[in-house]
């Protein structure tokens, strides 16, 4: 077996492009995403050499709020993916590890979890909390772990069964050290591509909520949003709808190259 | 059976009940006195004061969910807030639009899912599956509300060939459900695949293949019946979620299903028709899943015969 | 489940889908003269006792008559189901004659018992009317509303076709109240019959009738056949399409599809450039001002340099720029086309200078961030950063809080609890009450003087105008309230919106009131 398959190296080299250009948003942006640059004020301007990827109805920097887009959607997708795993591995280990009725009570509560209308709740939710970064990552948190339980859950009893479990297990390690040192190790690499898939999944997330007026308040450059504020443009100004787009679709999919290039080198 | 089937019931219910309970909790802590929300921009505090009375709102919370329970169970949501009319009537009036576009979308998207998920497995490992593989996934990773905002700007403004939103007639379906069913028809089809991949690993298919069947005449002959059963019930679920509406592609499409409804409802703050539209679609979730075990009490004999799944 | 069964459902499921449609398209039979509207949301009602917002108003006054009402394009009052009336000179009694020939579309005849049936019904609590606090003024109301009295002792019905309201105070402008629709004459056998499903199933005396109502698609109104006037209305039908955006609108209007239309902002700029388009297009300014609120109780506000520096550092021109010209920047609270407003107040212009001095003076550092409370709505947040880019010149950093319309006004309302919203007042009544006492008395703390103001001068003035009847006496002491307002700049004066539509050359006679929908009853469509 290879030790990393071509689709994942193209996955992990687009989210680490990604994460390059938020880390120096500063020194590559050519402008300040909020403030009014453009010579044009109240309509859209199409791209020029100055501008290239076009400026908004405000004055503003398109590609430059595109490149500081990409530490709002990083900072949300990461956080709302440790946020859903920390859940998601803590029920699925425990409901694994420990079987009986652990296993039944937690399982029962995911069912319960997945059977909820969870985007209508998320919307819901952040719309009574108020738009932000905090209640974002709350509703993330809630309606997504239960995915990661059920799989990680399913991993942990595999793996309890195998014999170096059975062999600790019977020489009377404590399960505090069952779980830590051995049942984790062996859970890991299923647990990096579930976070893999878990942060496009939160990126998606994240921008639909964005377009619905839910996501991180203005003068935050949030991709999801530049979409929606460009709703009244689309005639006139396509781009404007067009290249945040295109930022989201990037950043998805390489988060899902890397995750399901792993699952599929493992044969799943 | 009998014993399963009823626990599943029950299930269902607990799910029902807990989806009311959250709703409820959550239009309790609304940061806004609905009496304001009722009343408007103008009202002043005595107005304000005869509606909360009216309302019940100065009653405790447990006695208000009580009469919410119970008037839930005659099948009475309450009213909503803005549009002042019933929600149960609202979301009979939305469903039709919404049920349409969710059986277009998910027979869409089962047909694109199939078809790329066979032709990946017939052709395994050779440049096609690769192909699909990638395909698919960049489907998967679409923004669902910007691809529809693409194929408006580009097949409506543009092109001038579509309706630009709205529910007008069968054209006005195509573009919102090629919207839906694009990421859920490659999501299908890495399923499908993966469970054709299983499946064609088994004896019984190794045993056809021993008797000189093509790979592909086995793949479509023996193997597809079973491989088909996870996304089978994958689609049934999903179906629910379809039917309960489709937030973005409803609103960028102005379509007029419940989705949009949900989406004004939770944009106003209009607790009412917010509760009622999540009752409902958590009500369609559990139907879904309560057909979908029956399928498999049908389809799967230990339980039938009343071993424990 | 086999591939062929399979395969059979999902053409099924096609073949089912490619049958339905809308449900049964509207159609109408040639030579109907219809006027085919759109807008985005659905009417909220058609309950004149409920609806309190403009789509509302526009149908129920198609539906519903009152008995005064303002002039098509003006709101100057006219005769409806009254032909003529008489108000006692203390303004305490107004006395109304109506017509005999008003009959509602079941064919019942309108009597002076269906306006009073209307306006018990709007007191009454349990209808949970917004419009009731207008009506409280009656001789008797309150114990009607209490539950003490079956009906209100001072509406008297001396015979079938007279009406008198006896006021328990002098009140000038209480016969502006009864050209709302709230006291609109509505049948009373049918609102108890559908209790508060009237709203589906409206019948009233105006000039057209509720024919279909399905939500998210369309409302259809037909001409009622026992309208009073004769030859009125012009129009057999009308359809608004619901569900349709501005910019949808905008497509279906250059596709010929719909006969009115607002104008997308986008296109905004390619209409005004062209002749043709030009002169078709229909304006008229609001009386409405739209307005940043500052908290007079919350520090920093509480100083007036700070509200007088946010003024001077707030581009109005920018704001307009983004509506494409299509406002007024507001120098006062009042706005052009009010009774009342005069053109000689002077507000504030864009000076960043000026407001800088200000806030140094004033001791406000660098990096204060103020939190705006706001509608979460595309249009104001648009604006909402460009206010912000500004403040931004000056050392400020706003904090934007959009929320949903009701927590929006709860909040305002709570006393130290929102340093700045950002909100607009729409007249209802064409007089200056309407805006200064309503906004800036204390006597509406925790009601709608939501910036907390307080000057016992302008209080003194406007006790002393409120109940004087002779105009120009009464707009002079409002004036002078206005003028220490401005001064003391609780507000940050934005603008007074410009209303513009787009007609097709073939509607006639649409023309849009500054403070009430456009009433339909004599538009017409000349043949194309």
């Amino acid at each position: 077996m290879k030790r990393i398959g071509a689709m994942e190296l193209i996955g992990l080299l687009m989210v680490l492009s990604l994460m390059v250009i938020a880390a120096t948003a500063p020194l590559i942006a050519p402008h300040d995403p909020t403030r009014a640059v453009a010579p044009t004020y109240g309509e859209p301007a199409p791209p020029t050499r100055a501008f290239p990827l076009g400026t908004d109805e405000l004055g503003r920097d398109v590609l430059s709020r595109i490149i500081y887009g990409a530490r709002i959607s990083l900072t949300v997708g990461v956080a709302g993916m440790l946020v859903t795993m920390t859940i998601g591995v803590a029920i699925g280990l425990a409901a694994g590890f420990f079987r009986g009725a652990v296993d039944v009570v937690l399982m029962r509560f995911t069912d319960v979890m997945l059977t909820l209308p969870a985007l209508l709740l998320a919307m819901a939710l952040v719309a009574v909390l108020s738009p932000g970064l905090v209640s974002i990552l709350i509703v993330i948190g809630l309606v997504s772990w239960t995915t990661v339980a059920r799989v990680v859950r399913a991993e942990a009893m595999s793996v309890s069964q195998r014999d170096f479990m059975l062999a600790a297990r019977s020489l009377g390690a404590s399960p505090v050290r069952l779980i830590a040192r051995h049942l984790l190790p062996n859970v890991l690499p299923l647990i990096v591509v579930m976070a893999a898939l878990s942060t496009s999944g939160t990126l998606l997330l994240d921008a639909a909520l964005s377009f619905l007026g839910l996501g991180v308040p203005p003068p935050a450059p949030s991709w999801g949003r530049m979409i929606e504020e460009a709703e009244l443009y689309f005639r006139v100004a396509p781009w404007l709808a067009a290249f945040p787009g295109l930022a989201i679709f990037y950043a998805v999919l390489g988060f899902n190259l890397f995750g399901y290039g792993y699952l599929r080198r493992q044969g799943r | 059976m009998l014993a399963y089937v009823l626990r599943r019931l029950g299930f269902g219910i607990v799910v029902l009940v807990g989806t009311s309970i959250i709703t409820f909790i959550i239009a309790f802590v609304v940061p806004a006195d609905p009496a304001v929300t009722i009343a408007g921009a103008k009202a002043d505090p005595q107005t304000l004061a005869l509606i909360r009375t009216q309302l019940g709102l100065n009653q405790p919370i447990y006695v208000q969910y009580a009469r919410y329970l119970a008037r839930v169970v005659q099948g009475d949501l309450g009213r909503s807030y803005i549009l002042r009319q019933s929600v149960t009537r609202l979301i009979a009036e939305r469903f039709p639009a919404t049920a349409i576009l969710a059986l277009c979308a998910m027979a869409l998207s089962l047909v694109l899912g199939v078809v790329m998920g066979v032709v990946a497995a017939a052709y395994k490992e050779r440049a096609i599956d690769n192909i699909l593989l990638v395909v698919s996934l960049a489907l998967i990773s679409l923004p669902v509300f910007w691809l529809g905002t693409m194929l408006l700007i580009g097949a409506g403004f543009y092109l001038r060939s579509f309706p630009l939103g709205g529910f007008s007639g069968a054209r006005s379906l195509i573009l919102p459900t090629i919207t839906l069913a694009l990421g859920s028809g490659g999501y299908y089809s890495r399923i499908l695949h993966t469970s054709l991949g299983e499946v064609m690993g088994q004896d019984y298919i190794r045993t056809a293949l021993g008797k000189g069947l093509s790979r592909r005449q086995a793949m479509l002959k023996h193997a597809m019946a079973n491989a088909l059963l996870p996304l089978v019930t994958l689609a049934g679920l999903d179906l629910a979620g379809l039917l309960s509406g489709v937030v973005l592609t409803e609103t960028v499409f102005n379509w007029p299903g419940i989705g949009r409804l949900a989406f004004e409802a939770i944009f106003n703050l209009d607790i009412p028709l917010i509760m009622g539209t999540v009752l409902f679609s958590a009500f369609l979730i559990v139907v879904a899943n309560l057909l979908v075990d029956l399928l498999y009490v049908w389809l799967d004999p230990r339980i039938r015969l009343g071993e424990q799944p | 489940m086999r591939n062929a069964d399979f395969l059979l459902l999902c053409a099924l499921l096609l073949a089912v889908a490619a049958a339905c449609k809308s449900g049964p398209p509207v159609q109408f039979p040639p030579g109907t003269r219809v006027l085919w509207l759109a807008a985005a949301d659905d009417v909220p009602t058609l309950d004149p006792a409920v609806g309190y917002d403009s789509a509302s108003w526009a149908y129920e006054q198609a539906i519903f008559d009152t008995l005064v009402r303002y002039g098509d394009a003006n709101v100057e009052l006219q005769p409806d189901l009254a032909l003529s009336w008489e108000i006692s000179k203390d303004a305490t009694r107004l006395t109304f004659h109506l017509r005999r020939d008003a009959r509602f579309s079941n064919g019942r005849p309108v009597t002076g018992a269906d306006v009073k049936y209307a306006i018990e019904r709007v007191l009454k609590p349990s209808t949970r009317s917004q419009g009731a606090e207008y009506y409280r003024g009656i001789a008797g109301a309150a114990d009607f509303v209490a539950g003490r009295a079956r009906q209100v002792a001072g509406i008297e019905l001396p015979d079938p076709y007279t009406i008198v309201f006896h006021l328990t105070g002098p009140d000038p402008i209480f016969i502006h109240k009864l050209t709302m629709p709230f006291a609109a004459a509505v049948p009373r056998e049918v609102t108890e019959k559908w209790g508060e499903d009237f709203s589906h199933h409206a019948v009233g005396s105006g000039a057209f009738k509720l024919s279909q109502w399905i939500s998210g698609q369309r409302l259809v109104l037909v001409r009622n056949p026992y309208y009073f006037a004769g030859g009125l209305p012009k129009l057999d039908a009308v359809v608004e399409l619901t569900g349709v955006n501005e910019e949808l609108q905008w497509l279906k209007y250059e596709a010929g599809e719909i006969d009115v239309s607002s104008v997308p902002s986008p296109e905004f700029p390619a209409v005004m450039k062209s002749p043709r388009l030009k002169a078709l297009t229909i304006h008229n300014v609001t009386v409405t001002t739209n307005y940043l609120g500052m908290n007079c109780q919350m520090a920093p506000f509480t100083d007036v340099r700070v509200r007088r520096a946010f003024n001077y550092a707030i581009d109005k021109e920018k704001l307009l720029a983004l509506l494409n010209g299509r406002g007024v920047v507001a120098r006062g609270v009042l706005p052009p086309g009010l009774p009342g407003y005069t053109p000689d107040v002077t507000g504030y212009p864009y000076d960043p200078g000026r407001a800088q001095r200000l806030l140094e003076e004033a001791g406000v550092r660098k990096g204060f961030a103020p939190v705006l409370w706001m509608r979460a709505d595309q249009t104001m947040l648009l604006l909402a950063q460009s206010v912000q880019q500004d403040l931004a010149l000056v050392g400020v950093n706003l904090v934007l809080k959009p929320v949903a319309w009701g927590p929006l006004l709860d909040a305002v309302r709570q006393p130290h609890n929102t340093q700045m919203f950002m909100l607009a007042w729409e007249a209802d009544f064409p007089d200056p009450e309407n805006f200064l006492e309503v906004l800036f008395s204390k006597r509406q703390w925790r009601s709608n003087n939501d910036t907390f103001f307080y000057d016992p001068q302008v209080d003194r003035l406007m006790a002393e105008a409120a109940p004087i009847a002779d105009l120009a006496r009464r707009f002079e002491l409002y004036r002078e309230a206005e003028r220490i307002i401005i001064g003391q700049a609780p507000w940050v004066f934005l603008y007074h919106p410009v209303n513009y539509l787009i007609r097709q050359p073939w509607v006639h006679d649409y023309v849009i009131n500054p403070m009430r929908p456009t009433r339909l009853e004599k538009v017409w469509i000349s043949p194309h």
